[in-house]
């Protein structure tokens, strides 16, 4: 082997990583500023969650080509770079902003009794209290963001945009150009180091993080979980993480000049008047980035996208794809509901197979997209069977790992009992296991099927080097794919809009109204 | 006979009405024109059935509510929120579980701009010793007893050194043995002039605690809540639990109970 292979892929990797932790960065601090924002203040939460809601809800590849527009426009060679790591943000920010969101709000109604009694400023609360109860939040959602990160770097390191291919070096960009000039082993190569250095990100960064997050938590009682036999492995590695955590005095050192500290004591006498002004700045604000006339002509881009889509069309290709998508989470549900039972009740076969799943599960599914091309160009089966292999790839293993915890929680005198009364096999199933996972089923499908939408624009239509693979029958991501490609902004954004107010909609008035029933009816 | 010289009030509450907010618009009302009177040096206990806003009486007290309608006087001011000079222990210990015993109780000085860090570690110190945690000041609140978090909660409510500490059935979550060593230990502080403390108001149902440490006993009404009576302990301290007395006062507050 030539070692100078082996240097381009670890420079490839190194690349990638740096872009994807300064999105991670980005996306932490974006959250604990808007995740805090939203759950101290009443009137900006009736702004912000419904803004990440719909952005959540937007597919990330329809960012894109609007994003690398306006960064080209600010720098034609930093824009690419910027547009890129802006997509990669999109991909990992709006699971960690819920996440302190929600920690913010879950905060023991005495414990802020205790600091509105200190008289904690508000600056001091944030550095006392909220970053540190967000801490388990964003610890526990790092190794997914990383996940998600990982999958769009294909995506965001080459893209046609019209006439202009924009190719980034990374490791995306590379293994996608061993694949297509057939060099089978550079491929193999570069795919097993991602897959290790991904498995690394998490043992020495991600868990161990993790970990020390517990002591972040509320509950008194907090579980301990047990080392595995492959962090005990790589301990000594992770030093350098708990070294810089372990010192919870680092925000000690965090010092704030008394003036600036004063400021933050006027804003929080005139708070109700700030948040108004916040409210109303953000439209304005936003407007400006964008200037009027540029927000004149946005809208006309979408009604013009709108009128030449008419109806029928944008109907029928949502149909399509909400078929596929569908499907997946079917598939999806009949694997891993006895997948997850059978790793509940048989635990040396976890032991074994659960970090293995972990690993499979943080590897970046596209870098696989090209070998599914080739196989059912090769094979002759039917592309449609590809998209949905592709979609399962990206959308399976959350719904593994979430009906895996429920189950995990059921109480153990419940398990007890059904042990005396002998209830086994398939009563079993229906009157513990299945009541017991269905609000972590609905979660999961909701998660699933979000997950299956962004993952479209990629399982519907792929360009490798110039071989367009698409499915037979029409689809959403299909036409977001050749909008792109064609550089027809109008057709996009119209595209775009189409699939985030469907995907709102089924959300509102599917997935949150099943998620209430099944929180009433069972716990 | 002694004169009995007026003492001065410490704090004082006048004609206090409250209200909680309930969904669809509906008020309930908690406290309909209820006053009240916390002297100097004493130690008052307070009653009342559950529900009744024993608890709400409290925080309001504390500055963290503001009534609906009265006055709040304290030191002979008008109360308008918190004040450094008032200090409250919570049913739950409320530590933050990411700092140090010693860093929770540092945070009762987070706002004595005059005091420097090593100052403030020096008086979190010394409060700690005296609830008898010296050992423990780098332990986090995970690793301590139920019992041992409220001797934290009480030296990080301390060290402030307030006039009035208010607490709100501090031992009712702690193991009874634990309860009742607590309670004696902060009663004999307390009495041996140790805290730096003028007046405690304790909120508590257990009457036979409120009897055995309290000066006087105020006794709520349900809700919307006044003052049933109020009832003061004439027995020398150490009180013994099995006097003939003693559970005439018990009596005495559970006829105005019920």
């Amino acid at each position: 082997m030539d070692p100078a292979t082996l240097v381009t892929i670890l420079a490839a990797i190194g690349y990638s990583w740096m872009r994807m932790v300064i999105a991670l960065i980005a996306s932490i601090l974006f959250s604990i500023i808007v995740g805090i924002a939203a759950a101290v203040s009443k009137t900006l939460e009736k702004i912000i969650i419904p803004i990440l809601d719909i952005l959540q809800s937007i597919p990330i590849l329809g960012f894109f080509p609007i994003a690398l527009y306006a960064f080209i426009a600010l720098h034609p060679l930093i824009g690419v770079e910027i547009a890129a790591i802006f997509l990669i943000f999109t991909s990992q920010v709006w699971n960690i902003s819920f996440g302190v969101y929600e920690a913010v709000k879950v905060i023991p109604t005495e414990t802020l009794e205790v600091t509105n009694f200190l008289r904690l400023s508000i600056i001091d609360k944030i550095r006392h209290l909220y970053i540190p109860a967000s801490f388990p939040k964003i610890a526990a959602n790092l190794p997914s963001s990383w996940a998600n990160g990982l999958y769009f770097l294909v995506a965001c390191e080459i893209i046609t945009l019209g006439e202009a291919e924009y190719r980034l070096f990374g490791i995306g960009s590379l293994t996608v150009q061993f694949i297509a000039s057939r060099m089978v082993f550079e491929s193999a190569l570069a795919i097993a180091l991602v897959l290790l250095f991904v498995i690394l990100m998490n043992l020495l960064i991600f868990i161990p993080m993790i970990r020390l997050s517990m002591r972040y938590r509320f509950e008194t009682y907090a579980t301990v979980i047990p080392h595995a036999w492959f962090e005990r492995l790589v301990k000594p590695l992770t030093l350098p993480v708990r070294i810089i955590a372990h010192r919870p005095r680092f925000s000690e050192h965090w010092r704030i000049s008394t003036r600036l500290r004063n400021l933050f004591t006027v804003m929080e006498k005139h708070k109700r008047l700030i948040e108004i002004a916040i409210a109303f700045t953000i439209i304005p604000v936003l407007s400006m980035i964008v200037s009027f006339e540029n927000l004149i002509g946005f809208s006309r881009l979408i009604v013009n996208g709108f009128v030449r889509l008419g109806f029928i069309e944008p109907l029928t290709m949502i149909g399509y794809s909400l078929g596929r998508v569908l499907t997946a989470t079917l598939i999806i549900l009949a694997w891993t509901i006895p997948a997850s039972i059978l790793l509940y009740e048989n635990k040396t076969l976890e032991k074994i197979l659960l970090p293995i799943f972990q690993a499979i599960a943080s590897f970046p599914a596209t870098l696989l997209i090209p070998f599914i091309v080739d196989l059912t160009i090769g094979s002759g089966l039917p592309r449609e069977l590809g998209a949905l292999i592709i979609i399962l790839l990206g959308t399976q293993w959350y719904m593994l790992f979430s009906l895996r915890g429920a189950l995990s929680v059921i109480p153990r005198e419940e398990e007890e009992l059904f042990r005396i009364l002998q209830i086994s096999g398939f009563k079993k199933l229906a009157y513990l296991y299945l009541p017991r996972m269905t609000p972590s089923m609905i979660t999961g499908c909701i998660i699933t099927v979000g997950g299956g939408w962004n993952t479209l624009v990629i399982a519907e239509r792929t360009i490798l080097d110039h071989t367009i693979w698409e499915v037979e029958n029409p689809g959403i991501g299909k036409m977001m794919s050749i909008a792109t490609s064609i550089g027809d902004i109008e057709l996009l954004l119209a595209t775009t809009v189409w699939m985030a107010l469907f995907i709102v909609i089924l959300n509102r008035l599917l997935w949150r109204r099943l998620y209430e029933i099944a929180i009433r009816r069972i716990v | 006979m002694t004169m009995e010289k007026p003492a001065e009030t410490l704090i004082s509450l006048r004609n206090i009405s409250f209200s909680y907010k309930m969904r669809k618009g509906d008020r309930l009302q908690v406290f309909d024109n209820i006053s009240l009177d916390v002297l100097y040096a004493e130690f008052i206990g307070i009653a009342g059935p559950s529900g009744c806003g024993k608890s709400t009486l409290l925080r309001i007290m504390s500055g963290l509510l503001k009534p609906d309608s009265g006055e709040v006087y304290f030191r002979g001011r008008p109360l308008n929120g918190p004040d450094p000079r008032i200090s409250m222990v919570f049913q739950n210990p409320t530590l933050l579980p990411w700092y140090t015993v010693i860093k929770n109780v540092m945070l009762g000085l987070i706002n004595e701009k005059g005091l420097s860090e090593k100052e403030k570690e020096e008086r979190a110190r010394t409060f700690l010793d005296m609830m008898g945690l010296i050992g423990f000041e780098n332990a986090y609140p995970a690793e301590l007893s139920g019992g041992m978090r409220q001797r934290v909660a009480i030296a990080r409510a301390l060290v402030s050194h307030p006039d009035l500490l208010l607490m709100d059935e501090p031992f009712s979550n702690l193991d009874q043995l634990t309860a009742i060593t607590l309670r004696r230990e902060l009663e004999s502080l307390w009495l041996n002039q140790v805290l730096p403390i003028s007046s405690i108001v304790l909120v508590s149902h257990d009457i036979e605690e409120l009897v055995e440490i309290s000066d006087k006993v105020i006794v709520l009404t349900a809700r919307p809540s006044r003052v049933a009576g109020t009832v003061k302990i004439d027995l020398k301290r150490p009180r013994s639990r099995r006097s003939q007395e003693f559970y005439e006062y018990v009596d005495k507050i559970y006829t105005l109970l019920s």
